[in-house]
């Protein structure tokens, strides 16, 4: 060991031992007995003890699990290679099944529940062959909120009579959707793949982030709110085209709300409390989560996009959730948190069935 | 000690040649094992948690997407946190020009996250000594931060900052000078007090 006995407080800042003890408490047991026992030293270690720790300030809490989250995210967020499976609702052969899943899921919902006759209402327009990207629509007549998953993986939640139509797949440097009524996106990040909103005659493009739209076919104005991210919204030169008209943009950050005149195209713009456009719980939910038991998990992410989750409540009864979802859509919070507790999870319709080997 | 640290040491270089060989494992590994670190580091620059995470994401997508042109890269530390400052200097730059006026708002809708900022700061680190070092210029922080917390050289400092050598040099030793002149005033005010206590 060192001789400590002539160490000035400077010598102490530099020792890398006594740096690893302050910092990440290694060798704790040595240095709490090393201290008392060279009290001419107490003072220096004392103070560069609270300089060191002055040094490095707050941190915050980061614990592994959301750090294998945001991984788990990055790793996601790479282009696809042959060699990686795709997630289930990006791949190819499973567009058709889940065009015919919904279907199904809906002739199964009308036998089901009476009330759900007028509840799902899907346009599948332009199906077979043909040049035009196949468009789908989806409305939502129900009083309930929808959840609408795209073919990116992003999620939309309806609002009653909101409406919304979105290719089947995506071209490749853009991805557009229209949108007529109130929703709330969370919009999977890709800064290679731009998303786009048009609704009436304004545009919104985003990377990847969460907002709420207002566009009501009566009302003058459209209005929007971003919760996270960065939003830029823009003027068409008319309705139905995709010219931008020059000048008319804006950048908008997060709690930031713009009023567009669908008529005279002027924005205006303020700063809200709380990203709240539409009285969705999407849009004050954190989702942040401290030891919080699994059951109490899903039941949020079912109030907050109006999906039922399945799962065997004994085999979760012992799962607790420590993490900060954030504004990923739906499918992203499931994967990250079936990822964490160690289980799968699959869709059918607006359920999903989550199968778990438990948590000890 | 040093000889525990060169170890993992050359294994990071192993696996950074294997990641710009195109192995995505030693790619995830990489950015799990540097990411803490690295939001640590953000910190230092914006409240904005959630621009933080985004030009993490954004920089290691960018380093996959150009990890063929990567492999001279031998301080993969300083280089990550290079990087990242750029990044973030960058893009905070970009949004206050739309957002003069609201820099206090994205305070605001940073506040529900504050619980999870752990309260870690000793009861025996004097509110004085905060002040000092809240006090100290950015860089100086900085420079302390990258010095002591990361236990960066001050070639690698320089590197990551964009310094010479002798300013960060210059940057250290000031700053530590101020901090022990202030905890100097705080312990004699501290002893007053006990003193007021006693009697």
């Amino acid at each position: 060991m060192n001789n400590y006995s002539h160490f000035q407080v400077k010598d102490w800042l530099d020792d890398p031992a006594f740096q690893r003890w302050v910092y990440h408490g290694e060798q704790d047991a040595f240095w709490k007995e090393f201290i008392p026992n060279h009290p001419g030293q107490q003072a220096n270690i004392e103070q560069a003890r609270e300089l060191l720790l002055a040094i490095r300030g707050e941190l915050d809490a980061l614990p592994d699990s959301e750090v294998k989250l945001r991984v788990s995210e990055i790793l996601n967020a790479i282009p696809d290679e042959q060699r990686r499976a795709l997630p289930w609702w990006k791949s190819n052969w499973l567009k058709m099944a889940a065009m015919l899943l919904l279907a199904l899921g809906i002739v199964t919902a009308l036998f089901r529940e009476k009330e759900n006759l007028r509840n799902l209402q899907t346009f599948v327009a332009g199906l077979g062959d043909g040049d035009k990207p196949q468009l789908s629509e989806i409305y939502n007549e129900t009083n309930a909120i929808q959840l609408v998953n795209l073919p990116d993986g992003s999620s939309v939640i309806l609002k009653k009579h909101a409406r919304i139509s979105y290719p089947a797949a995506f071209a490749p440097d853009r991805r557009e959707v229209t949108l007529r009524g109130e929703a709330f996106f969370e919009v999977v990040k890709n800064p290679e793949q731009p998303f786009f909103v048009y609704a009436g005659s304004m545009v919104t493009k985003v990377k990847g982030t969460s907002f709420s739209i207002k566009a009501n076919d009566d009302d003058d104005d459209v209005e929007l709110v971003v919760k996270t991210g960065v939003v830029e919204v823009s003027a068409l030169e008319s309705e139905g085209k995709k010219e931008v008209r020059a000048g008319k943009k804006l950048i908008l950050k997060p709690n930031e709300q713009v009023t567009f005149n669908r008529k005279s195209l002027n924005m205006v713009t303020k700063t809200v409390q709380k990203p709240v456009l539409l009285n969705l719980p999407a849009e004050s939910q954190n989702f942040e989560f401290r030891r919080t038991p699994l059951a109490e998990v899903f039941a949020e992410l079912e109030k907050t996009y109006g999906i039922r989750i399945q799962v065997d409540a004994r085999a979760i009864a012992h799962c607790t959730l420590t993490a900060r979802l954030g504004d990923e859509p739906v499918h992203e919070k499931l994967d990250l948190i079936c990822a964490v507790v160690n289980a799968r999870y699959e869709t059918q319709g607006n359920a999903v069935i989550v199968a778990s080997d438990g948590c000890e | 000690m040093k000889n525990s640290e060169r170890s993992p040491e050359t294994y990071l270089i192993t696996r950074w040649q294997q990641f710009c060989a195109g192995d995505k494992s030693a790619f995830g590994e990489l950015t799990e094992l540097n990411y803490a670190a690295l939001y640590h580091y953000g910190t230092r620059f914006t409240p904005d948690r959630d621009l933080i995470k985004d030009c993490l994401q954004d920089l290691f997508l960018e380093i996959w997407e150009k990890r063929e042109t990567l492999s001279y890269i031998a301080a993969i530390k300083p280089y990550l946190f290079q990087s990242l400052r750029n990044n973030l200097i960058r893009r905070i730059r970009r949004q206050s020009v739309f957002s003069d006026i609201h820099d206090d708002d994205v305070q605001d809708d940073l506040s529900p996250e504050s619980d999870w900022i752990i309260q870690e700061t000793d009861q025996l680190t004097s509110h004085r000594l905060k002040q000092a070092i809240d006090a100290l210029p950015k860089r100086q922080k900085e420079a302390l931060y990258l010095k002591y917390y990361e236990n960066l050289s001050y070639e690698e400092i320089a590197t990551v900052m964009g310094l010479q050598r002798q300013a960060v040099a210059n940057y250290l030793q000031y700053g530590i000078q101020k901090l022990r002149e202030y905890w100097q005033h705080a312990t004699i005010f501290l002893a007053l007090c006990s003193e007021i206590a006693w009697h």
